[in-house]
């Protein structure tokens, strides 16, 4: 099953009234139009460090130097 | 299969650092999971955004969630949901960021750039 399937799955079981995904929607309209889009595809990712959950500071650059990198920006934990 | 690719994952998140977890469990994890206390990463890949006000009536009033519980005083801020693939360089290869967190990049296509990258 593709991650969007299991999402899609995990969403109908929340069934969540139609005006809380309307508000939900919205908010997402205006994020789109506030332009944060993100990183283009070809494009240099910028440099950080940033600590690790052990309080360990983590540079992207010197993770770079070992191989490549998947970064995943996420909300929360909520 | 990220890590047999030779590649690292690293997950990062507008929360402070947490406190939940035991120093066993945090080394546990086998991926770094980075707290970005002051958005600064956030920002710098243009990822950043202010939860508009209706959307934070919602999370307080319905859904019992107090983001500065989690992210700190005033911070009702969050990183648009995304995913980047860089190669060795630090280049973009594959990528997707879209506000609607129900769009994600699907893990194959995560392999499939990651393979790219290294000739597998």
């Amino acid at each position: 099953m593709s991650l969007k399937d299991r999402i899609a799955e995990f969403d109908a079981k929340r069934n969540r009234p139609p005006e809380i995904m309307a508000t939900i929607r919205r908010g997402n309209e205006a994020v789109k139009a506030s332009g944060a889009a993100g990183l283009q595809i070809g494009e240099r990712a910028p440099d950080f460090a940033l600590p690790n959950q052990r309080g360990e500071m983590v540079r992207l650059s010197d993770r770079l130097s070992k191989g490549p990198v998947v970064l995943n920006f996420y909300r929360g934990v909520w | 299969m990220i890590r047999s690719l030779g590649a690292d994952l690293m997950a990062i998140s507008p929360e402070l650092p947490d406190n939940t977890l035991t120093m066993a469990e945090k080394h546990a994890i086998p991926i770094d999971i980075l707290s970005d206390a002051t958005s600064e990463a956030i920002k710098k890949y243009r990822l950043w955004f202010a939860v508009p006000a209706e959307v934070k009536a919602l999370y307080l009033e319905k859904f019992g969630l107090n983001l500065e519980k989690y992210n700190g005083a005033g911070r009702w801020e969050l990183p648009v949901p995304a995913t980047y693939v860089l190669d060795t360089s630090g280049i973009v290869r594959a990528g997707q960021a879209d506000p609607d967190y129900t769009v994600r990049m699907e893990p194959p296509e995560v392999v499939a750039a990651l393979r790219e990258i290294v000739g597998g």
